[in-house]
């Protein structure tokens, strides 16, 4: 699989020092799991935080603390590890939010091809998968904040580009709109805002306020 | 710290892994506690909440010992990932999306990039410099995407600039990071 679309550097950094929102980091952990590229870029990033962590100001433990861990060792670890469900397309970061199949999630019509599902995440932004049977197309709109979306089945189009399985398009408040699903298998996308869509013409208006986008 | 010390602390981490050995275990807890602790307190973080995080990242260091690889990062870089994603549990109550933290191996269709398999320890030598020798202004939005938990939008709109200069930075910094890492991507 080849990847043309990635996160930008400074996404990638702000998933890996912690300072990206829970859903700016699902996005970026779901690309990483098509993209071999971005996974050694969070690496790197990683690494400058381990490099930071040298240089810190140490800042002393109590003087029981050493003591308080060693009591602490024997305990069982109360964290289960869930393993991730391989024979699932759900990206493994998704995983948690959505479960392992596309198919059984209680998608809601929006119009013609179009359904869609929020996502419930913490940090105030929008979270939502989007599923376009091929041909459909959402909207044309544009941004007041950044959007972001990642391609997790089939593929879609718009003015700037083709984007695939795994690609993350990366988008500004400068840029209107129509992405449309290409022939082929339902193009499914996890999309994120920082700011509510702005839809151009009354009707797609009245359905994008009846569906909280 | 020295040069080789991140190859110590790698064995160190590796002792625990594979023998519960106590004595590497305390080595490990005097080099990284107090700068765990510094970390978080950076981050805003009080002095009883940083000390009890610091705890239970050593706790963390402990119980996962057996699943650290060398071959996939530093000692510090393993342990600066386990504070930050305690820290974004405990004080943000937010889950941390991950690609698998804990057992790579279970994504075997993944191709491995050609970096998963370098020597971690001596890389940090190499990036640690690599840092110091950033020209200030990439130093700076380097540390403050660390230590300032805010987006770039906010960084940049504090301190003046432009966010495309910020991204622009950014680029820069990171691809001294990959040429000090000896990237090939």
């Amino acid at each position: 699989m080849s990847i043309s679309h990635h996160p930008g550097d400074e996404l990638l950094l702000s998933y890996a020092s912690g300072a990206a929102s829970e859903a700016v980091a699902l996005i970026v952990a779901a690309h990483t799991t098509f993209c071999a590229a971005c996974r050694a870029t969070v690496a790197h990033a990683e690494a400058a935080g381990g490099s930071l962590l040298r240089d810190v100001a140490p800042v002393s433990m109590s003087s029981t603390a050493y003591e308080s861990i060693l009591s602490r060792l024997d305990e069982p670890a109360r964290e289960v590890v869930k393993a991730a469900h391989l024979q699932s397309d759900v990206p493994a970061p998704l995983q948690p939010y959505i479960g392992t199949d596309y198919d059984a999630l209680p998608w809601r019509h929006v119009a013609g091809g179009i359904s869609h599902l929020p996502i419930r995440t913490k940090g105030g932004m929008k979270v939502r998968l989007i599923r376009a049977e091929p041909g459909s197309g959402v909207y044309t709109h544009t941004h007041r904040g950044e959007e972001w979306t990642l391609v997790l089945t089939g593929s879609y189009t718009d003015k700037t580009g083709h984007y695939a399985t795994g690609d993350l398009q990366s988008t500004t408040p400068e840029v209107v709109h129509r992405p449309t699903a290409d022939a082929g298998p339902v193009c499914i996308n996890l999309a994120v805002t920082d700011a509510p869509l702005v839809f151009r013409g009354l009707m797609p208006k009245l359905v994008a306020k009846f569906h909280g986008f | 710290m020295d040069v080789g010390e991140a190859t110590r602390l790698n064995a160190l981490v590796v002792a625990v892994g594979c023998a519960q050995d106590r004595v590497a275990f305390q080595a490990l807890f005097d080099h990284f506690a107090p700068r765990v602790k510094g970390y978080l307190m950076r981050l805003g973080a009080g002095n009883a909440v940083a000390e009890d995080l610091a705890q239970e990242a050593m706790l963390t260091l402990w119980r996962k010992a057996a699943l650290f690889d060398p071959g996939k990062a530093s000692a510090s870089t393993w342990i600066f990932t386990i504070a930050r994603n305690l820290r974004i549990d405990a004080i943000r109550k937010e889950r941390r999306p991950e690609l698998d933290p804990n057992e790579p191996a279970l994504l075997p269709e993944i191709e491995r990039g050609a970096d998963e398999t370098m020597d971690w320890a001596q890389a940090e030598d190499r990036l640690h410099a690599a840092l110091a020798e950033l020209p200030r202004e990439q130093a700076e939005i380097i540390a403050l995407s660390f230590l300032a938990e805010k987006p770039h939008s906010l960084i940049a709109a504090e301190l003046g600039l432009p966010l495309g200069t910020v991204k622009s930075r950014i680029r820069l910094a990171m691809a001294r990071l990959r040429q000090a890492l000896g990237d090939q991507l």
